[in-house]
């Protein structure tokens, strides 16, 4: 039972639900322990990060900074140059392996994240399976889900619920998993969702959260208007692109704008990626067949 | 005194009438009861059953009962007949002599009173005491009860009370348009618009076993329907009820209701509830299935919760309330208050009352204080209205309460009321007897002092002009709050008028108060705001009037008036005025003038100082001559200093005023226009913004419409049939492995599962759902297999549509990869977690229908490759739409029908256009063109047009027939019956066809889909010219309905069968592939047939398998009398 207030709590709860420049503009609190400061810091380079501007973090962790800050610095550094890969995996990996900051939770949780884009999921789990904070277990439930396991992703999201039920990442993490089993839990995602953006400010991640769960009801008009209000808040979210292409095509509307805004938005986009792959695989089946 | 009836006895220490019989009890110092007929003068009964005194007896209302209660500390209860009464039961408890018993008027309940300084309370039926109430010292002597409400009243030694044993407040919730509250033990529904009162659930009858253990409070939450209802049982405890779905429960039986101990509970989100648990000072939060989820202790220690927006909590401590956010943990903000009774949000949630029971606060979200109104009347109820005002009731009154803390009467009550709801005027409460009622009120004082407030000053003024709101005490109320410039425009009573126009600093309207009025006092008060304003002209007109000379020579020495000084000074010399004169000449510096006054006024001494200190020697000398000598004498040795004239602050003219003041009218315009403006120009803001939704929107829609020459043509065959979902359910979760149930310590990763687009592929045998799942070499097999299709070059951007549209984006954990989910087809409510059911596709029917309709649109209006590409895409389409039922089956094959004709024809009507140098060929495709199968508008143009061509090339036989065609439609245009009617004549006059064309409309024919030649019935052979892969089935044409259908009845749908999308088609799906195929016979097609014997025939691809399909024509002609017309450049014929 805790008792003391929960300083960053909105820091946090804007960080999860994608309200990351929000996160950046209202990261000063007073007061901060020194443990909280770090992990303030930590919320704000990953908004940034989350934001693309991982340059601005590059530069401004120093090596002095702690290791949390350090282990979000090599997240920026992967996602900044894919060239470099290598030696980002091989810093973490070597980083990992010291036992004084290998169990460090932000550095397992860059790890993990890191392999989940790697698509090494066995060895994301290896950091991450032991858990320890609600965002770990949120990431193992993002991982799991990435398996197709839900029936693990549930496990995870039955320890967060265990925590606290009522925390952002577990609601969130319910979310996940009630659209990726499908049939009937799609409305409790749709509602969770819905409790969000009643009780705090609308985001695209909430509004395209709104709209998966429209579309996997069917209901596309309705899906299309939360998307339209998303890519109003802003243009080049690529999420709300890519799930403005789906749903166009869904609803007999030309798709194409988007699909091009997507492609020069994030030409490496799973959507794209997909279309590419598509176009490959028709012509190769076209040969096969033929 | 007119006595009735008298007795005799020992000390009469009670006495009670009997409501409806001429009895009366009196019991007596003796211990003896007596029962008498006080009309008979009898003495029906005496009881003496009492051990001494009885003071106290009573008769129930309506009941043959009555109670005694006496000095032996017991309390009777009698029945009676109509001819004797007996004891039934005592009651005991009382420790001292009971003084006064007697039945509550509305319960059924006994109530006494003792000298053991006790008032007791006890169960009429079941005799056993409900409760007990104590006071220290004082010795209760007589109790009274009200006769119609619930009201008692004890009299003890230092005075007495009034009191009434149970809460009469009806425990609700309001949500949206409606009402949840409890009456009796149901739990009711009121809904404000149809105002109609529906019993919704009984709920738990509380165990009977002391009083007020009601419902308290209600707190609903409208997602779930659920609604908890606490109440004082167990020292605090509430009941969870959830509102079965079909809503309305006439039954009685009471639902299981989760329980729970606890100060309080109150809904904090949809699913979650908190309640107070007091001995520890902690919040428990807990979900529907009253399962604790999380708790919470709270800084200071409170004794009540009430809601206070999702997640957080109002609590209520010992001398104030603080809202604490569950989940920072956090105190968002606190006030002081007295003990709170009633928490009221307005709908916004911006704004809540706290309701005490002397006062009302106002404060906002965050317990900022706004104002405190105290009541010396208990305050009951409260609602916030749509404008922000605080409607609420005391036990006498409705009032209201302003956001600044103004309050007043709207209008008096007679009984208490607890207010629900306010719509506009209409205003819904609850009385005591839980009965829902509207009532409607003079909003009118509020909403305008409101508007004040609020400087709406439109809505003043219209107010102003439109409704009577004149009085003093609005007047009063105007000036008190700052705007005397609104009140100046009720007043017609001119001093009141000056009085605002003063304070309200408007000097012209205080000016021609003035004039009016004419009053000393006033005008000077005006020169003193006007000076105030610096209005100096003003000022100096109301001194004028005033003749307030002094002043005004002043004012003209400050403004540096020079000339109106001298003048003043001329005028205090006529008026006589040596005082006035002199400081004229010392304001004016003239300093021979002083001397002139002074001298003229006889003080030569003063006169001979000033001129001496002036240095006007000639004049010192003249002086001293007359004062002979007597000089006085000024010091010396020092040097004098002139006074100087004071320069002017101003030259002349008024001040300038930083701000002009204006009426309220004209301000008032002013602002309302400006705030017109500004709310129009962002309504008009809004306005763009919505018109470039609209924009976009239109341009989405217009780029649909061109994107559609995008797709290529393509031929493939289409198919019918009907999609049999059988096959896809199949039992659920066979493919995710189940996790393993080994705890071991070391952690083993598990195996991915199984993608859900893999799933798909296993389950479906549907070429659109393999393609939706990637697998295009699958999808395109079973397109090759079910409808013959070789050619997949046209479907190609179909396909990756399909397969883009089967997954949706989820940004699940920041900076991770998306998680991409399978979007699926036909969900429902109650559609199970965990079953994959097929893809969702992007094409369906219903987009197919829209096709066709903006293909009969382009053909109307003659855009024909426009036309011809719709249709052809509805045909490319067409394989990969899958269907859910028969209906929609027969929909497709309708659909394939009605476009395989338009393909025809519009394929024939473009060929025709680029044949310019070939009339006859030209008049043979506009004939042709006139026997496909159109809709009405279209075929009167296809005839317009065969008539035309061929009447122009001189074949006035076969124009006229068209002519004649074309008037069997009854044209609706005046013109095309005009024109076929005069064709008709034309001919009649010259019957003859210049040219010979290979069409005679008198045969019935079809036409072939690659040469566009006709095959008439009954031919056997038609030659078809340089064409590869030219082939017909004219059998199957659905325009031969005789030999179709003999041949249907001949051979039955066992004999051939046709694996369409996992459906087994019937030989007339089969044809009418076999039709389709015809329109795309320019591309390499095969058509698989399976005979039902077992034999797979690729029963067509003209340059392999010919032999086949001979063999297989050979074998269906054998079997009967159909002929098949076919034909290819190998010159093969049957």
């Amino acid at each position: 039972m805790a008792t003391a207030p929960d300083v960053l709590f909105n820091l946090r709860n804007n960080f999860y639900l994608g309200a990351y420049q929000a996160a950046i503009n209202n990261n000063d609190v007073p007061n901060l322990s020194e443990e909280d400061a770090i992990e303030r810091d930590c919320l704000v380079y990953r908004s940034y990060i989350a934001l693309g501007s991982y340059q601005l973090v590059i530069n401004e962790v120093d090596s002095s900074a702690a290791t949390p800050l350090q282990a979000v610095k090599l997240l920026a550094l992967y996602l900044f140059s894919p060239d470099s890969k290598e030696n980002t995996i091989s810093s973490i990996r070597e980083w990992l392996g010291d036992a004084a900051i290998g169990n460090n939770p932000i550095l397992r949780l860059i790890a993990g994240t890191i392999f989940m884009h790697e698509q090494d999921y066995n060895e994301a789990l290896k950091y991450t399976n032991a858990g320890g904070t609600m965002e770990l277990y949120a990431l193992n439930v993002h991982i799991f889900l990435k398996m197709n396991r839900s029936d693990y992703a549930e496990k995870q999201l039955r320890v967060m619920q265990q925590i606290d039920e009522d925390h952002t990442l577990t609601q969130l993490a319910t979310a996940w998993l009630n659209l990726a089993v499908g049939g009937s839990k799609i409305q409790e995602a749709y509602l969770i969702f819905q409790d969000f953006s009643e009780k705090y400010q609308m985001t695209s991640l909430i509004l395209n959260g709104k709209a998966v769960c429209c579309m996997h009801m069917g209901n596309f008009d309705e899906a299309e208007s939360f998307l339209l209000e998303a890519l109003n808040k802003d243009a080049k979210d690529q999420e709300t692109l890519a799930n403005l292409v789906v749903c166009s095509l869904h609803l007999g509307k030309p798709s194409a704008r988007f699909l091009s805004q997507l492609k020069l938005s994030d030409p490496e986009h799973v959507l794209v990626k997909r279309g590419l792959t598509a176009e490959e695989n028709f012509d190769r089946a076209m040969q096969t067949v033929g | 005194m007119l006595t009735k009836f008298e007795t005799k006895s020992n000390r009469v220490k009670g006495l009670s009438f009997h409501s409806k019989r001429p009895w009366i009890l009196a019991s007596l110092h003796s211990g003896v009861i007596q029962l008498w007929d006080y009309r008979m003068g009898t003495l029906i009964d005496r009881f003496d059953e009492h051990d001494g005194p009885v003071r106290g007896v009573h008769f129930h209302q309506s009941q043959p009962l009555f109670v005694s209660g006496g000095d032996d500390y017991k309390i009777k209860i009698w029945r009676m007949n109509d001819t004797k009464a007996w004891e039934v039961d005592t009651l005991r408890g009382h420790m001292n002599n009971v003084s006064c018993v007697l039945f509550h008027a509305r319960q059924d309940i006994i109530v006494s009173n003792s000298e053991d300084k006790s008032i007791r309370v006890w169960d009429a039926t079941k005799r056993t005491g409900l409760q007990t109430f104590r006071r220290e010292h004082d010795r209760f002597w007589i109790l009274g009860c009200h006769p119609e409400m619930n009201l008692l009243a004890a009299g003890h030694d230092s005075g007495m009370i009034v009191f009434k044993l149970e809460r009469e407040r009806p425990a609700f919730s309001v949500s949206g348009d409606s009402l949840y509250f409890v009456k009796d033990r149901f739990l009711r529904f009121y809904d404000y618009t149809s105002q109609k009162d529906t019993q919704i659930l009984p709920i738990r009858r509380p165990g009977s076993i002391s009083l007020n253990q009601g419902p308290r409070t209600l707190c609903y939450s409208p997602t779930e329907n659920a609604i908890l209802i606490c109440s004082d049982v167990d020292g605090g405890s509430y009941e969870l009820y959830i509102i079965p779905k079909d809503s309305i429960t006439r039954g009685d039986t009471v639902q299981e209701a989760k329980r729970g101990v606890g100060g309080s509970a109150v809904f904090v989100a949809r699913n979650r509830f908190a309640v107070l648990e007091k001995s520890t000072n902690q919040v428990l939060v807990k979900n529907l299935k009253n399962e604790i989820v999380k708790k919470s202790a709270l800084p200071v220690a409170a004794d009540a919760i009430f809601y206070a927006g999702t997640g957080n909590l109002l609590c209520r401590a010992e001398d104030r309330v603080f809202i604490f956010d569950l989940q920072q943990r956090l105190v968002l903000g606190d006030l002081q208050t007295s003990f709170v009774r009633y928490v009221v949000w307005s709908s916004d949630m911006e704004s809540v009352a706290l309701l005490s029971k002397h006062s009302i606060i106002i404060a906002d979200k965050k317990l900022v204080h706004r104002c405190t109104l105290h009541e010396t009347i208990r305050v009951k109820s409260g609602s916030w209205d749509d404008n922000g005002v605080f409607i609420y009731t005391t036990l006498t009154h409705i009032k209201y309460c302003l956001p600044n803390g103004d309050s007043g009467i709207i209008k008096t009550l007679d009984v208490p009321v607890y207010i629900t709801k306010i719509f506009g005027n209409t205003l819904f409460y609850l009385d005591r007897d839980g009965k829902n009622r509207p009532i409607v009120i003079d909003s009118t004082e509020y909403v305008f002092k409101l508007s004040l407030l609020k400087k709406r000053f439109d809505h003043v003024m219209s107010m102003i002009r439109n409704s009577e709101l004149c009085g003093q005490a609005m007047i009063a109320y105007l000036q008190q709050k700052g705007f005397p410039e609104v009140a100046l425009h009720f007043v017609k009573d001119e001093r009141t008028r000056f009085n605002l126009a003063l304070e309200s600093g408007n000097i012209q309207i205080a000016v021609a108060s003035a004039k009016e009025i004419d009053e000393k006092d006033h005008w000077y008060r005006l020169g003193v705001e006007a000076l105030r304003q610096g209005n100096s002209g003003i000022v100096e007109y109301a001194y004028q009037r005033t003749k307030n000379f002094e002043r005004l020579s002043f004012l003209y020495l400050i403004t540096g008036n020079l000339d109106k000084l001298s003048k003043m000074m001329k005028i205090s010399e006529v008026k006589n005025d040596v005082m006035g004169q002199f400081h004229n000449a010392l304001y004016l510096g003239d300093v021979q003038e002083r001397i002139k006054i002074l001298v003229n006024a006889g003080h030569l001494h003063l006169a001979y100082a000033t001129a001496k200190t002036h240095g006007l020697n000639d004049i010192v000398e003249d002086l001293a001559d007359k004062l002979n000598g007597s000089v006085p004498n000024l010091p010396s040795g020092r040097s004098s200093s002139l006074l100087i004239c004071p320069t002017p602050v101003l030259c002349g003219g008024d001040w300038p005023l930083l701000r002009t003041m204006k009426g309220i009218f004209e301000g008032g315009l002013d602002n309302a226009g400006k705030g017109g403006n500004e709310e129009y120009e962002d309504a008009a803001d809004a306005d763009w913004g919505e018109e470039l939704d609209i924009v976009d929107v239109e341009n989405i829609q217009n780029g649909d419409i061109s994107m559609v020459p995008d797709d290529e043509e393509a031929h493939e065959d289409n198919e019918e049939g009907g999609w049999d979902l059988e096959d896809l359910e199949l039992p659920p979760d066979v493919e995710t492995p189940k996790a393993a149930t080994s705890r071991s310590s070391v952690f083993v990763a598990p195996t991915a599962g199984m993608p859900v687009s893999q799933i798909w592929v296993q389950k479906s045998s549907l070429a659109a759902e393999h393609a939706a799942a990637g697998n295009f070499d699958t999808a395109m097999r079973l397109l090759s297999r079910q409808l013959g299709i070789k050619n997949f070059t046209p479907l190609k951007s179909l396909f990756i549509d399909l397969h883009m549209g089967s997954h949706s984006y989820l940004r699940a954990f920041s900076s991770a990869p998306l998680i991409s989910l399978a979007i699926e087809r036909g969900w429902s409510e109650s559609a199970s977690p965990n079953v994959r059911a097929p893809p969702a596709l992007v094409f369906s029917f219903s987009q197919l229908e829209e096709k066709l309709k903006a293909g009969y649109k382009a053909t109307t209006t003659g855009k024909f490759t426009e036309a011809l590409r719709l249709f052809l895409s509805i045909l490319h389409t067409i394989p990969l739409i899958v269907v859910e039922s028969r209906r929609e089956v027969d929909e497709v094959k309708e659909l394939i029908i009605i476009v395989k004709e338009y393909v025809l024809g519009l394929q024939m009507e473009l060929k025709r256009r680029e044949l310019r140098d070939n009339p006859v060929r030209q008049q043979e495709l506009a004939a042709y063109f006139t026997h496909c199968n159109l809709q009405l508008p279209h075929l009167r143009l296809a005839l317009m047009n065969a008539m035309t061509v061929c009447y122009k090339a001189g074949n006035l036989i076969t124009a006229s027939n068209f002519a004649r065609r074309l008037l069997e439609t009854n044209p609706t245009a005046e013109n095309q019956t005009k024109t076929a009617r005069s064709v008709m004549q034309a001919a009649e006059r010259n019957m003859k066809d210049s040219t010979q064309l290979n069409y005679d409309f008198r045969n019935p024919f079809v036409v072939c889909g690659a040469t566009y030649v006709p095959i008439y019935r009954g031919q056997k052979d038609v030659l078809c010219p340089g064409r590869i892969r030219c082939f017909r089935l004219t059998v199957f044409s659905s325009s031969d309905q005789m030999i179709h259908k003999s041949f249907l009845q001949s051979y039955q749908s066992q004999f051939f069968s046709l694996n369409v999308s996992g459906f087994r088609s019937r030989v007339e799906d089969f044809c009418l592939v076999a039709d389709v195929l015809c329109c795309y016979i320019r591309e390499p097609i095969t058509l698989n047939c399976r005979l039902d014997f077992g034999y797979e025939f690729s029963f067509w691809r003209f340059d392999i398998q010919i032999f086949v399909f001979l063999e297989f024509v050979e074998i269906w002609c054998r079997l009967k009398t159909v002929t098949v017309v076919w034909h290819s450049q190998s010159g093969v014929g049957l």
